[in-house]
């Protein structure tokens, strides 16, 4: 009995010193990865990019224009190629559309598409929208701190919540300590490693520090993927309200 | 006649009740196999034949590995010659080419994602039902119209009606936006929900040009005269195609490979219950040789012992159970046939076989399949299964001891 009761003590004792310690590991985590999306984002941004789909007998190029501002509105123009130019993506919430400017109509992407191609990439519509959704619809464990180059990187795990409209069992992210995600692995419901954005070049960008060229490839395809190359981008800055419309997205004004 | 088959034929109406009782049970189980192997037979050709005649056809000439991919860059190049080619060299006019990819289709306030098909107008209709199948409108009938015709089911969720627009949006062959507006001159109701629900058909010339196809299409529809004929046109056809395109000629089967599962499955199970049937039958036969050659016991160990060789008197068995089994056999396939035959005139059908039909695309009436196979497996099988019977009872002729056996009371 005495010895009982001393090993339930000591498991008591263990669990109030490891929960709170716990706990706040989530907290840390949930900072990390906050950070980092505000890093990437800003309050606002304003930026020109590449976007390059590679497949084994073809490769495609696109030049695009993109605006974003808060977590939840976004729009993307492309540039060039030429026969191309015009189509545009608006995202406000998680809500998408599409403008074709060679039928001069707005689609509303449905939801059950969302987990379609992006404009044809290895990205999909959700990942272009769900920008910040990873904060509150999942639980973050950090999983361990390495040391890379000079820099402490942050493993961190992340679940979605029950209630989360997500396809995936989890996520894990490598986070740098100066809030860049170096890695970001997407792992299905039976723990499969299904793809991943990797981050391969790393660079100044409108006084920050980003990821310049990151590419998103599926695990068992590894000789298809699609790069984006960040050619300019500038944070925190003015833009317009009326930026972020349907009637801007089918009458561009800027 | 020898003496043997007159005796035989002589023996086994010694009994006419039991006689008749045996050959009865064979004779219904004859009718049963009949009648259900004609159903099941006839009910997997309209299974085949409903499931292939809306899209898929007999064969389909595609890209290699375009039917496990559906990447819109495995294409057959220039298309519609390459379809002309076939029809001239099969000399089959069921010969249709085809173009098929994904996109976004959206009224003015819904919008669903669907798989879009270029069709040759001219053409689809021979591969097809479902040109025959449009309830509202018409068919599509120019090549290069922006029109569309849609499924029931699509044009309830999309909330639109005959002559109005809609909007695609999707992917061309070089990864380029394609986006086209056309409008619905036709509405077809297949039946089938998955069909009615996602697809739409336009004419392969303005699908070529919405998704940068440069007249490449993706698939060739292929059909043959009939189900018993497609092996020798996939020959023929493969002999037809370009070398060094990596083009090749699908059967049905390659392209749809849960149909014939399902078909197997059924069969197997279907074997099972005819096999306990037979077995029932045999038994019963069995039964009776075995009794009648008990009863005769002291008559045997007599003619034995006036030098009679147990050999002559088992083939007597033999033959007698022979008599029985053709009588079953013959009985049983003019009675089975005729019943079959009745149904297969005016179709066969019970409360609740639409509702379970519809899932297996067959129509609410089955017409059964007579012929030599459905008609001759099951009587022969039995007949066998008899005579296999009757080996127990003409053997123990060859352990009876004639002094012992005419002792028998």
């Amino acid at each position: 009995m005495p010895i009982m009761r001393r090993v339930s003590l000591a498991a008591l004792l263990t669990l109030l010193v490891l929960s709170p310690a716990d706990g706040s590991a989530q907290e840390d985590a949930r900072d990390i990865i906050s950070a980092a999306v505000e890093h990437w984002r800003g309050t606002s941004s304003r930026g020109v990019f590449t976007m390059t789909i590679h497949r084994p007998d073809w490769e495609r190029a696109m030049s695009m224009r993109s605006w974003t501002r808060g977590e939840k509105d976004s729009l993307v123009r492309v540039t060039e190629p030429q026969r191309d130019a015009g189509n545009a993506t608006l995202t406000i919430d998680n809500n998408m559309w599409s403008f074709s400017p060679k039928v001069n109509r707005v689609i509303k992407m449905p939801s059950s598409m969302m987990n379609q191609s992006w404009m044809g990439s290895d990205f999909s519509n959700n990942d272009v929208t769900r920008g910040d959704d990873i904060i509150d619809e999942y639980e973050h464990t950090l999983l361990e701190t390495v040391q890379q180059n000079g820099h402490e990187v942050y493993v961190i795990e992340s679940i979605p919540r029950e209630d989360a409209a997500v396809v995936w069992g989890r996520e894990v992210l490598r986070i740098r300590d100066d809030n860049i995600v170096l890695e970001h692995s997407f792992y299905d419901q039976d723990n499969t490693l299904v793809k991943s954005l990797l981050s391969l070049e790393i660079d100044e960008r409108g006084g920050r520090t980003v990821a310049t060229r990151q590419r998103m490839a599926k695990t068992e395809t590894q000789d298809e993927w699609t790069e984006i190359y960040v050619e300019e981008m500038e944070f925190d800055i003015e833009l317009r309200d009326s930026l972020f419309t349907l009637s801007n997205l089918r009458n561009p004004r800027e | 006649m020898s003496i043997t088959l007159r005796l035989a034929w002589r023996n086994i109406w010694r009994q006419p009740r039991r006689t008749w009782l045996t050959t009865g049970a064979m004779v219904f189980s004859n009718i049963l196999l009949v009648f259900l192997i004609s159903i099941q037979l006839g009910s997997y050709r309209m299974m085949i034949d409903n499931t292939l005649a809306p899209l898929t056809g007999h064969l389909q000439v595609q890209y290699e590995g375009y039917k496990d991919d559906q990447q819109i860059r495995q294409v057959v190049p220039a298309i519609r010659g390459f379809a002309a080619d076939i029809r001239r060299g099969l000399g089959l006019t069921s010969v249709a080419a085809r173009g098929a990819a994904f996109a976004l289709v959206s009224s003015e306030d819904r919008t669903y994602g669907v798989q879009v098909i270029g069709v040759e107008p001219e053409f689809e209709p021979l591969v097809s039902t479902l040109p025959g199948l449009v309830k509202e409108g018409r068919y599509l009938d120019d090549a290069a119209a922006p029109e569309v015709v849609i499924g029931t089911v699509l044009a309830g969720n999309l909330k639109v009606q005959l002559g109005d627009e809609l909007t695609l949006l999707g992917s061309g062959r070089d990864g380029s936006f394609a986006a086209a507006i056309v409008s619905i001159v036709g509405i077809f109701d297949s039946g089938m929900v998955a069909l009615d629900r996602s697809f739409a058909e336009m004419p392969l010339e303005f699908f070529q040009d919405t998704f940068a196809m440069e007249g490449a299409g993706h698939n060739v529809v292929i059909n043959a005269p009939d189900l018993f004929a497609v092996t020798t046109v996939q020959q023929q056809a493969q002999a037809l195609l370009p070398e060094a395109q990596d083009l090749i000629v699908y059967h049905w089967d390659d392209l749809l490979p849960g149909l014939q599962q399902a078909i197997q499955a059924d069969l197997a199970s279907a074997w099972f219950m005819y096999g306990v049937l037979v077995i029932l039958v045999a038994f019963s036969v069995l039964n009776t040789q075995l009794m009648s050659v008990l009863e005769r016991t002291r008559e045997f160990g007599i003619v034995m012992s006036l030098g009679l060789t147990p050999g002559r008197l088992g083939w007597l068995v033999i033959l007698e159970t022979t008599m029985l089994g053709l009588l079953g056999l013959g009985l049983g396939i003019f009675l089975g046939g005729l019943v079959t035959a009745w149904f297969a005139v005016n179709g066969f059908t019970y409360p609740g076989l639409d509702e379970m039909a519809v899932q297996f695309n067959l129509p609410d009436r089955i017409f059964p399949d007579l012929n030599a196979i459905s008609l001759l497996v099951g009587p022969v099988i039995v007949f066998v299964a008899s005579l296999v019977a009757a080996v127990y009872p003409a053997a123990r002729l060859h352990w009876l001891q004639p002094v012992q056996a005419m002792r028998v009371a």
